[in-house]
């Protein structure tokens, strides 16, 4: 009876849930309803109220789904919430009456070692069948990962994508201008939490890059009047220089099992391209032309890097195996090319493209066919997929400020988000994040 | 008669002045503090004469300047540069107790990796050229500032920014060997 009656209204809401400038709408948007996890026994945790962290995840998990595109959140303030019993055997009538179509529903209860267990389960409404269920075990303040991967099972089942939002973003802040202005490597939850600095600020850094496992970070350093490369620890602070000898050295990228840095090195000011143990050691050269040869970047399989050379005599992209051979040039645009980044599933490769006083975010595929350019502006630099592959992340000059920022777009072109940060940001470095 | 009697109020006038200034007995002024450095002694030099920053003038009045351009995307030296080079070489030789920093710089329209690259072309392009004007290889450093510090540049009223460049910077030399142990000691 309610069912028809909410159906026009529905479709308006569907409606207004895009803007008419929307230049990618999403035809598969799928309605989920998330109702406040339900708790056995509201106690104090370390996190607070667990019925109050019970919102909070049912909060952050409607932010991260909402922030796709790919889902509209149901309105369930008029639903009555359920109960604890009812995590488990949702009584899919009056989840069907807001016109949902998936439900994720959850529980969060306190252990007595003071940990959280945390539950959460996607059912998909219309045929009453659990699509998904995934249980964590946390500490009272790490509950933000736990829904962050809830939100990951409910927007992996609606869009067959990977996950992505228990996935952490690397980049370069900067304050000041001019000759005070101070650079620091920081990490940050994708969300834009969980805020921290990894350097102090003494010395320039630039172009930081994940470990695979997410617990370091490579990253280019002016400190002590020397270009090199560091490695740091996200969290110990294990702060150091990976090759102490070595003539000038930066643009490190891990390979994708984590054992070896593909970098630049100068010899003399020929700069080729060259590996490394992730440990330090010694360097492996694999290019050898006369020309400039930098900014590497691993291709998923670990068996091709994409770089750039200007032995063309304009810098543009090439391809080689990760042993140095078998080199192939893939773009051909006017212009100059940078900062190839190879797409999560291997299909592939982001580049800047840099003509005339504007840049250009672009992807083109491994074999230098079907160049796609999705965003053009001042100073689009330094793309970064997300873990999924579906959106790029990039820094953006604001022309008039000229206040440097984190900005994303779809990887097929569309609208450009801005991605908020406490401080001017640059060098962008998305990454899934580990165990 | 009445000359006179002007003269004479004139005179009475300054004594009374000059009377009430010298009832103002001020103290004796030293100097305190680093506000006021006191003048060098005549007949030596200046304090300061030898610093970085006065050689590093020293050069630009004499080689002209401490900067040699470049064209985009370019580490080639043209004829002006090899100009500037040739004149900085024979200040570097004349000044054996300085070295020089070549740091090189990328554009602006260079991407982030390229631009650390190409401006480490630029300052070993300047390296190769003093080396071959003599200057020892060992006294010599390089290093690439990418497009992390763009440099400007006045010319008249107008700001305008300079891109591709190796700049020279002298920096003091570090002591050849530790001075030789005082015998008996």
């Amino acid at each position: 009876m309610t069912i028809p009656r909410l159906l026009p209204l529905l479709s308006l809401a569907i409606l207004a849930g895009y803007p008419a400038d929307a230049q990618e709408p999403e035809p598969t948007a799928t309605v989920i309803a998330i109702p406040p996890l339900a708790t056995a026994k509201n106690v104090e945790t370390d996190g607070g109220k667990t019925w109050a962290l019970a919102n909070l995840i049912s909060d952050l998990i409607a932010a991260d789904l909402g922030s796709t595109g790919n889902f509209i959140i149901a309105d369930v303030k008029k639903v009555r919430i359920p109960s604890y019993p009812e995590v488990t055997a949702p009584s899919y009538p009056q989840w069907r009456s807001v016109g949902a179509k998936l439900l994720l529903s959850g529980f969060v209860n306190s252990r007595d070692d003071g940990r959280l267990t945390i539950g959460c389960y996607v059912y998909d409404v219309q045929t009453g069948r659990e699509l998904a269920r995934q249980g964590f075990a946390v500490t009272a303040t790490e509950w933000r990962r736990a829904a962050h991967r809830c939100a990951d099972a409910a927007y992996q089942k609606a869009t067959g994508k990977a996950p992505q939002f228990d996935s952490r973003i690397a980049y370069v802040a900067q304050s000041g201008s001019g000759d005070t202005l101070v650079k620091r490597i920081a990490v940050m939850d994708f969300d834009g939490a969980s805020h921290a600095y990894v350097t102090s600020g003494d010395s320039t850094v630039l172009t930081p890059a994940w470990s695979p496992k997410g617990d370091r970070i490579a990253y280019t350093s002016f400190s002590g009047g020397k270009l090199h490369i560091r490695t740091a620890g996200v969290t110990d602070k294990d702060d150091r220089p990976l090759l102490p000898m070595a003539e000038e050295n930066f643009a490190p990228t891990f390979s994708p099992d984590g054992r070896t840095i593909a970098f630049a090195m100068s010899q003399g000011g020929n700069v080729d391209i060259f590996i490394v143990p992730a440990g330090g050691g010694y360097p492996h050269r694999l290019t050898t032309s006369p020309s400039i040869e930098t900014g590497p970047s691993y291709s998923p399989d670990g068996r091709r890097i994409a770089f750039v050379s200007d032995r063309s005599g304009a810098p543009q992209l090439y391809v080689m195996d990760s042993d140095g051979t078998n080199q192939r040039r893939i773009s051909f645009g006017p212009g100059a090319y940078g900062a190839p980044a190879w797409s999560p599933d291997g299909s592939r490769i982001a580049f800047t493209r840099i003509e005339g006083p504007l840049s250009r975010i672009g992807t083109v595929s491994t074999e230098g066919s079907d160049e796609k350019i999705v965003t053009m502006g001042p100073n689009d630099e330094e793309p970064s997929w997300s873990p999924d592959g579906s959106r790029l992340l990039f820094q953006r000059q604001e022309p008039a400020t000229r206040r440097v920022h984190l900005a994303s777009v779809s990887a097929a072109g569309g609208e450009v988000r801005s991605v908020p940060t406490p401080q001017g940001a640059s060098d962008p470095s998305w990454s899934e994040r580990g165990e | 008669m009445n000359r006179t009697f002007s003269l004479l109020t004139a005179v009475i006038v300054a004594a009374a002045s000059t009377s009430a200034v010298a009832q103002v007995r001020l103290p004796v002024i030293f100097p305190l503090g680093r506000s006021q450095p006191a003048p060098p002694p005549p007949g030596m030099p200046p304090v300061g004469m030898n610093t970085p920053e006065v050689l590093q003038s020293d050069l630009i009045v004499k080689a002209g300047t401490d900067t040699v351009y470049f064209p985009a995307r370019g580490a080639i030296l043209d004829s002006n540069a090899r100009a500037t080079l040739t004149a900085q070489a024979r200040w570097l030789l004349a000044n054996p107790y300085m070295n020089a920093r070549l740091e090189g710089h990328g554009g602006a329209d260079d991407s982030r990796d390229f631009a650390l690259a190409i401006g480490d072309k630029r300052a070993n392009a300047v390296r190769d050229f003093l080396i071959l004007q003599g200057i020892a290889p060992n006294r010599i450093s390089v290093i690439s500032w990418g497009k992390e510090r763009p440099g400007t540049m006045r010319i008249g009223t107008s700001v305008v920014a300079t891109g591709p460049r190796v700049r020279t910077v002298v920096v003091p030399a570090p002591a050849p060997f530790a001075p030789p142990p005082v015998p008996g000691q």
